[in-house]
């Protein structure tokens, strides 16, 4: 045997360390086999507690734990172990489950089991008893409690209780695998309840990786981040993708304000240009669908609903923990579809649980309140109108026309107008308004005073509720374990008839089939159903009609919402138009042009593992995501500017996965070990859509079924995608002397969607860990280092479909059939997309672990891409599939969690995140520079632009003199650029983090988390469109002279735009506001004036929760924990930089972000939450 | 042991993966068609473009015609009323050309079949394409000709404008003359349900206009081109190149779409051609608006009035049926006055086909029982109306192509009457006599945008055309 400069030799083979699905294995079955010369006993403790599940519980300051030994082990268990390693010195022993008690012995006489300790020590004795519980209140059966200083210990039971005999000043020192270690004081207590913390910082702490393999943390040599399910529950969500934000580096959430609506989640940058940048989502081994199906027009602002992102399927109350997977060496093994990165979800189960089965019940009820900074601060001074264009001279702010027939000319408001440019309110003006021309209204045929509404526009608001009630029963035994599930979520939204309602079922079981042969399975139903989902976007246009949108842009000022649901409800019709024509009555569109949605949807997976010999197992594994969409849209008759519409599409997904796995792990020398993977995927999608509607209006009003159509209706538009990737794979991972490691894969993908030639390819990954605090020595301020290196290659292939090109199939003309050639050219030439990546990293632990800090530093390219590029339309094709481009992202990341205060009674945990992604679009095709992604409103667009970071938002740009926005010296108004191609801005943000607080105080735990985003902007049609309509405070009030801003220029009104005139000298020109062609408007204004910096500080969430203390009530109701919280998300945006509105805001998931059209206001959410433990 | 697991996993691995391209052939979605299809889509594609309105800032070639020639005027949004306009040329050749391409190279891949109606139906694509290519020349200059509709070449040449047009007569007179009257054609055609005279008529009077728009640049040229045609073009209403609409969406009027479905209040009369009709007394007035308070208001351009104020869309246009014209039998009776004016073609009285223009257009609008009283009219009357044959001619046209206004724009531009005016606060101070190139093409086809630009004159609104002379 070679001798090495540590002396340190050994082997140990577990049987379940390849593949630790399982979360607590029985360590009855570890043998030992290792061989180490002259080092101390301690130390040997130390290998044995890295190669097992053994814990060792002693007083390190003990001299006799520094002996030296040489030992020599064979497939030997753990008392034959400590019996030759404890023979010569004068220390016992005791093993309660995997903790291992090592007290100094006053009878030197080492014994091979004892299931009880017994005190000798002789001082005043109390009995102390007493419940040990975790961070969620469940009870923590077989916790170590041991009199510090003592041998005399003992273990909680089955419901957490220990009794135990200890002096009145002892200090009981609690401990459990995986927790956080407690001293509490026995201060002559006769009932003390302790709660053990989670111990993130575990260095030795396991985790899942790609394709459901779990691996020691401190092996891995690429980024993972966990966040833990209490940390995603702590305030009730209705999408588990929301929960994420701010707390993990690197990774970015935008979470949308609408009900039900779809949120964003990128991490470390969008590395493709065109296609989907979302991370894939994992749940047990289960790949889940996490798709938008909002229409394109929807994703550009043109309006239509916002169907949601499919994650929020995900019951947050299920979640065990969350393992973040970021870089592409992370996620090799997945392939392709992981390749911006991958959230790795694990549920809870019943293991732990024993035989006594857990029942818990959690219920969360929550009021919202609109945030007032995300609502606009509305002028309530000016009627509708364009300005004094009205009358027979046209100088007048109404219409004049002889109404009631006196004779006289009565006056008018200009109820076609859209915006607030009218006349000044003034209660004497007796004014013919809307609602004097329906005949339902108190007003028909009657003037009414030119006034304010009664009430302001924030009244429509309704109050959002959310209720979430859950109860899960987990239990089992040895040979296995259950736990079940049930959660009914119920959401009411802002708007009038709206809501959201899920319901969620799992179950999940593990059992032992034989000794060798494991089965598990887990099953997943959701049930899904929204009515009143919100409208995004445009106020206006083909199914559009977000009320938002016209509020936000083009209210006429004088018209009461109020009014309008009086008007609504009194006469059923829109009651149009009480502003421009084209806008119908809100609740009007609430109420007739809704939508509704039903999805129902499974998922889950069985598996069988074999254990062939203690190095080598086999597992199979198949699973199931597949879900029913069904949606309908409608329109009534007697919309204003549309005719009856219904819309019903049912979609149909499936994707199955069939897993075969080869495990095995070896010592090839005494401190060689490798271990691996070799597995196959094969993996089959099918999607199918259906969508058909009406065509040209409805027979009968509000009957919405599609023989009910006006006329013919046409063909419904089929779809059927089939998608294939079968994939071999291989994990080699080398670890020497459990200090360097070295992780080899490859992965060989046949993909469907490329042409034979192009369709098989293979991509490989290398990284490596170095734990170098190994080699420095034991440091009470420096406990841990790691330096961490990866380079990945991944493959991705084409969409579905994308080779050859197939006709479009217009509605036949009468019987004559059309066909035509589709403007994208598909190319049946295409290859595989390649990304490479390279990421360094370094976790360091300080000061006893009380500090963990780990940074990542990363560059991805990602090139070859195949996406459809836009080519001259004289070729007759608008866009055509090619292979290119590239975008590089580099970044850094930063995790650091550190223990402020620990002391017996209180604690305060600190957790920041940060990182920084910079991305840069290095080529697009043939030369290209700018590549469109999207047009929004008003002649912006979203685009990848070469040297720019992603996301370029492009507009016309105010012209510049030094610096300083030039003002035409005749008009005052702000000189802006004739073309549109002008970089006015780019959504991706300098940085994000969060920092979390978390705080205890005996029984009482305070956290919250500030979630913060630098940078990135946003453009805003509602404010371009807004000030157009003057609707906004600031378009009212006195100018620098004293004057009305709304008084014409003759009258002294106007105000002076902040600028200089061509000679560089400050502008001094006024220019008029006193129509809705102004200079601060859409109209005049160019796009860059209406881009913000997106920035925002948000004081994201906070819970305050109480444990009840123990208290004999609650033990004879057979409940042995309760915990009331307080909860609250979105309480305060504390900084932000967008007036008006959340800077989050958007309408939908994907690559088009940065833009706000008919934005939601931002709820605050308060609750209650209670849980109960049986 | 492991080896074992290996190769079996791969050889379980290998026997699901043979054939995986299989999956990908979509299986909703035909790869192929008939040729007929791609023709009549084509055909009812290039009817949307020429009957469309929009008052937006960007517009296919021709939908913003009816504002630039000042027969409508928008209320409200002014971009199209002051020329804050891009052009589009997209829907052209992706929606219009593409197909009637498709259309021949099937045909063509046919050919072995020996299809009696195979030559009719090519040179019906023909009439179709160079009708297409005519108007598209028309509005821009230069365009790619050459080298378009190849995907291969994503940044296709622009061609000479004028060589183009020579090219396109060409084309046209051989497609003429492969008509075979004695065979069919199409079994369905949505315009002349595949009657073969009809199509040739059609070619005939679309070979006369063309011949006629480049009398002022190539005269001899002309001369030949109207020569060759008169013998063989429409001679009454019943000949009108027009698609009749459906009731039914998708296939209705694109005007009944942009003016009734959205219900827009946008479009009204412009003044000075809703003046002009009141002038003359023009009963066509009455089919072409609604009155408002008994009377027809026009607009003035570019302003931001009342929609209730003014006159809109006659009760016909609101109609989802409503024909669009391509090219009408007026259209050929007033070519034809003029050609008796220039001496062309052995044509004589001018003022009889002045008259038979007019009254064409009276009765096609349904008021032909008032077309005496009309053209007795001092202002109205050949003989006597004010101005030069050209102004006379140039004003019945424009009152005629109402609903054909991207002819009655290309009209205006070369003979220039009647006076038209821009709008205050226009993007540029006259009325514009081309379209500019697609914004698009400034970045996707960069160098031949460039040299085409330089080679007509700049990309500019007042860059005259070659065939666009005075």
């Amino acid at each position: 045997m070679k001798k090495t400069n540590l002396k340190i030799t050994l082997i140990v083979f577990l049987l379940a360390s390849f593949l630790k699905i399982q979360a607590y294995p029985t360590p009855d079955n570890n043998l030992f086999t290792f061989y180490m010369e002259k080092v101390s006993v301690e130390k040997v403790f130390s290998q044995i507690e890295e190669t097992s599940k053994y814990r060792f519980l002693f007083d390190s300051s003990e001299g006799s734990f520094k002996k030296q030994v040489t030992i020599n082990i064979e497939n030997k268990n753990i008392f034959d172990v400590l019996s030759v390693l404890l023979k010569d010195i004068d220390i016992s022993y005791s093993i309660k489950g995997r903790q291992v008690i090592l007290i100094k012995e006053h009878i030197k006489s080492p014994k091979a089991f004892q299931n009880n300790l017994k005190t000798e020590t002789q001082v005043v004795q109390q009995s102390v008893s007493g419940t040990v519980l975790d961070n969620l209140g469940q009870p923590m059966p077989g916790t170590n409690v041991l009199e510090k200083g003592t041998k005399n210990g003992t273990l909680t039971d089955f419901d957490g209780n220990f009794s135990i005999v200890v002096a009145e000043d002892a200090v009981l020192i609690v401990s459990y695998l995986g927790f956080k270690t407690k001293e509490v004081a026995v201060n002559s207590q006769k009932n003390i309840n302790i709660s053990l913390e989670e111990d993130s910082q575990q260095l030795s702490e396991v985790v899942v990786t790609a394709m459901g393999i779990s691996r020691e943390k401190k092996s891995l040599g690429y980024a993972t981040q966990e966040v833990s399910g209490e940390n995603v529950n702590n305030v009730p969500t209705d999408n588990v993708v929301n929960a994420l934000s701010g707390k993990v580096a690197g990774v970015q959430i935008k979470t949308n304000t609408n009900l039900g609506g779809s949120s964003n989640v990128v991490i470390r940058g969008n590395t493709s240009l065109t296609g989907n940048n979302q991370a894939l989502f994992v749940v047990d081994g289960v790949p889940i669908n996490n798709s938008n199906f909002n229409s394109n027009t929807q994703q550009t602002g043109g309006g239509g609903f916002d169907y949601g992102n499919l994650a929020s399927d995900i019951n947050p109350n299920d979640i065990k923990s969350i393992n973040i997977l970021k870089g592409a060496a992370a996620t090799a093994l997945f392939g392709s579809r992981a390749t911006n990165g991958a959230i790795i979800i694990t549920t809870k189960n019943g293991a732990g649980a024993k035989n006594n089965p857990t029942v818990t019940i959690n219920s969360s009820a929550t009021v919202g309140f609109i945030d007032k900074s995300t609502w606009p601060k509305f002028q309530y001074e000016y009627g509708t109108g364009y300005g004094p264009l009205y009358g027979p001279n046209r100088n007048n702010f109404f219409n004049q026309r002889d109404v009631n027939g006196d004779g006289v000319q009565d006056l008018v408001t200009p109820a076609t107008a859209y915006g607030s440019y009218g006349g000044p309110f003034n209660p004497s003006l007796q004014v013919y308004q809307w609602d004097s021309f329906y005949p339902e209204s108190a007003n028909y045929l009657k003037p009414t005073p030119w006034e304010a509404p009664k009430d302001k526009l924030i009244s429509f608001f309704e109050t959002p509720t959310t209720l979430s009630n859950s109860v899960s029963i987990a239990g089992g035994s040895e040979a296995a374990n259950y736990r079940i599930s049930y959660t009914k979520f119920d959401q009411e939204g802002i708007l009038p008839n709206s809501n959201i309602s899920r319901d969620n079922i799992a179950i999940t079981t593990s059992f032992n089939v034989t000794d060798k042969l494991k089965a598990s399975a887990s099953a997943n139903y959701i049930k899904t159903d929204a009515l009143g989902r919100n409208k995004t976007g445009n106020e206006t246009g083909a199914n559009a009609g977000n009320v938002i949108a016209s509020m936000r842009k083009y209210w006429a000022m004088n018209v009461g919402i109020q009014e309008l649901k009086e008007a609504y409800f009194t006469s059923g019709s829109s009651v149009d138009p009480f502003m421009g024509g084209t806008i119908d009555n809100p609740y009007w569109t609430l109420y007739e042009n809704y939508q509704n949605d039903t999805r129902d949807r499974i998922f889950g997976n069985v598996s069988l593992k074999y254990d062939f010999a203690d190095w080598l197992n086999i597992e199979g594994r198949v699973s199931l995501d597949t879900y029913s969409f069904f949606q309908e849209e409608r329109m009534n008759e007697g919309s204003a500017g549309a005719v009856g519409l219904y819309v019903r599409n049912n979609i149909n997904f499936t994707e199955m996965n069939y897993d075969f796995m080869v495990n095995f792990n070896k010592y090839v020398t005494n401190k060689l070990n490798i271990s691996g993977v070799v597995g196959s995927n094969i993996r089959r999608n099918d999607f199918a859509s259906i969508q058909a509607s009406t065509n040209g209006g409805l027979v009968i009003p509000s009957l919405f079924s599609l023989s009910n159509s006006r006329n013919l209706p046409n063909a419904p538009e089929e779809r059927l995608e089939k998608l294939g990737v079968d994939g071999v794979y291989g994990l080699a991972s080398f670890g020497y002397d459990s200090t360097i490691y070295l992780d080899l894969t490859g992965r060989f993908d046949h993909s469907s969607t490329l042409p034979a030639q192009n369709s098989t390819y293979f991509y490989p990954s290398i990284s490596t860990s170095f734990i170098f605090s190994n080699l420095i020595g034991d440091n009470k301020n420096f406990s841990f280092g790691k330096l961490r290196l990866n380079y990945a290659e991944v493959g991705s292939s084409a969409p579905a479909n994308s080779l050859t090109d197939v006709l479009a199939k217009p509605t036949p003309f009468g019987a004559v059939p059309l066909y035509g050639v589709n403007s994208t050219k598909n190319n049946e030439l295409l290859m595989p997309e390649s990304t490479r990546s390279f990421e360094a990293g370094l976790e360091l632990g300080l000061f006893e672990n009380k500090l963990h800090i780990d940074m990542s530093l990363y560059k991805t390219n990602s090139k070859d891409q195949i996406m459809p590029v836009a080519i001259s339309t004289a070729t007759g094709y608008s866009s055509k599939y090619v292979n290119a481009g590239e975008i590089e992202n580099k970044g850094v990341e930063v995790a650091i969690s550190g223990t402020v205060v620990s002391s017996k009674i209180f604690t305060w945990d600190v957790n920041l995140n940060w990182a920084k992604n910079k991305s840069e679009v290095i080529s697009l095709f043939e030369g290209g520079t700018n590549l469109q992604l999207g047009a929004i409103s008003g002649g912006v667009t979203i685009n990848a632009t070469v040297g720019e970071p992603y996301g370029t938002i492009q507009g016309r740009d105010f012209i510049y003199v030094d610096g300083q926005k030039l003002i035409n010296q005749q008009t005052g108004e702000y000189e802006r650029t004739t073309t549109s191609g002008n970089v006015i801005g780019n959504i991706t943000p300098d940085w994000n983090g969060g920092i979390s607080n978390s705080i205890k105080y005996k029984n009482i735990s305070l956290s919250f988390l500030i979630d913060i985003q630098k940078g990135g902007d946003v453009f805003t049609t509602d404010i371009a469109t807004g000030n157009r309509s003057g609707l906004y405070n600031y378009s009212v009030g006195l100018n620098d002279l004293g004057n009305p801003i709304r008084n014409s220029l003759i009258d002294g009104g106007g105000i002076i735009l902040d600028g200089v005139a061509p000679n560089g000298t400050v502008n001094t020109v006024r220019t008029a506001m006193d129509t809705y062609r102004n200079a601060i408007g859409s109209i005049k204004s160019p796009n860059a004036a209406f881009v913000y910096d997106a920035s925002y500080v948000k004081l994201r969430e906070v819970s305050l929760r109480y444990t009840l203390p123990k208290i004999d009530f609650l033990d004879k109701t057979n409940i042995k924990s309760v915990r009331v919280g307080l909860v609250g998300s979105n309480l305060w945006i504390i900084h932000k930089n967008l007036p008006f509105s959340d800077p989050e805001s958007g309408v939908s998931s994907g690559n088009l972000q940065g833009f706000q059209n008919g934005a939601y206001p931002l709820t605050r959410q308060v609750g209650l939450n209670v849980q109960l433990q049986f | 042991m492991k080896n074992f697991f290996i190769i079996s996993s791969i050889i379980l691995f290998l026997s699901c993966s043979t054939d995986l391209e299989s999956l990908n052939v979509d299986q909703k979605n035909a790869t192929s068609a008939p040729a007929d299809a791609f023709f009549n889509l084509a055909v009812k594609n290039m009817s949307d473009l020429l009957s469309g309105i929009t008052y937006g800032a960007t517009a296919n070639p021709w939908n913003s015609s009816r504002l630039l020639v000042q027969q409508i005027s928008s209320v409200t949004y002014n971009e199209g009323t002051t020329y804050f306009i891009e052009f589009n040329w997209n829907s052209v050749y992706q929606n219009v050309l593409i197909n009637l391409k498709k259309s021949t190279d099937v045909l063509e891949n046919a050919k072995a079949s020996s299809d009696p109606t195979l030559q009719n139906k090519l040179a019906i694509l023909e009439i179709m394409q160079v009708y297409t290519y005519s108007k598209l020349v028309e509005s821009f200059g230069n365009i790619p000709y050459s080298e378009a509709l190849d995907v291969n070449n994503i940044t296709p040449k622009y061609d000479d404008a004028e060589t183009i047009y020579i090219d396109l007569l060409n084309r046209l007179s051989a497609a003429i003359n492969n008509l075979d009257e004695s065979q069919t054609s199409w079994k369905q055609d949505i315009m002349y349900s595949g009657n073969v005279t009809n199509w040739k008529k059609f070619g005939k009077s679309l070979q006369l206009q063309m011949g006629m728009r480049i009398v002022d640049s190539n005269l001899q040229l002309a001369t030949k081109t109207i020569t060759e045609a008169i013998p063989g073009v429409f001679s009454s209403n019943e000949d009108n190149a027009k698609l009749l609409h459906l009731s039914s969406p998708p296939n209705t009027a694109e005007l009944w779409t942009d003016l009734a479905v959205g219900n827009r209040k946008d479009y009204v009369g412009a003044k000075p051609f809703v003046n002009l009709l009141n002038a003359l007394k023009d009963p066509r007035k009455t089919v072409y608006f609604q009155p408002v308070n008994g009377e027809y208001v026009g607009s003035p351009s570019g302003l931001v009035v009342n929609y209730n104020n003014y006159s809109k869309f006659g009760e016909i246009f609101y109609q989802p049926t409503t024909p669009v014209i391509f090219l009408d039998y007026a259209s050929v009776e007033f070519f034809l006055a003029e050609a008796a004016e220039r001496n062309i073609g052995s044509v004589n009285d001018p003022e009889a086909h002045y008259n038979a223009a007019i009254k064409a257009s009276f009765e096609y609008y349904g008021v032909g029982e008032s077309i005496d009283v009309y053209l007795a009219q001092q202002e109205v009357a050949y003989a006597t109306a004010s101005g030069s044959w050209q102004q006379k001619i140039a004003t019945q046209k424009w009152l005629a192509l109402f609903n054909q206004s991207p002819e009655g724009y290309t009209e205006w531009r070369r003979m220039d009457y009647p006076t038209l005016n821009a709008p205050p606060d226009s993007f540029i101070n006259t009325v514009p006599v081309r379209f500019r190139y697609p914004i698009s093409e400034q970045t996707l086809n960069s160098e031949n945008y460039q040299s085409a630009a330089s080679a007509i004159g700049g990309d500019l609104m007042t860059s005259k055309l070659f065939w666009d002379k005075n």
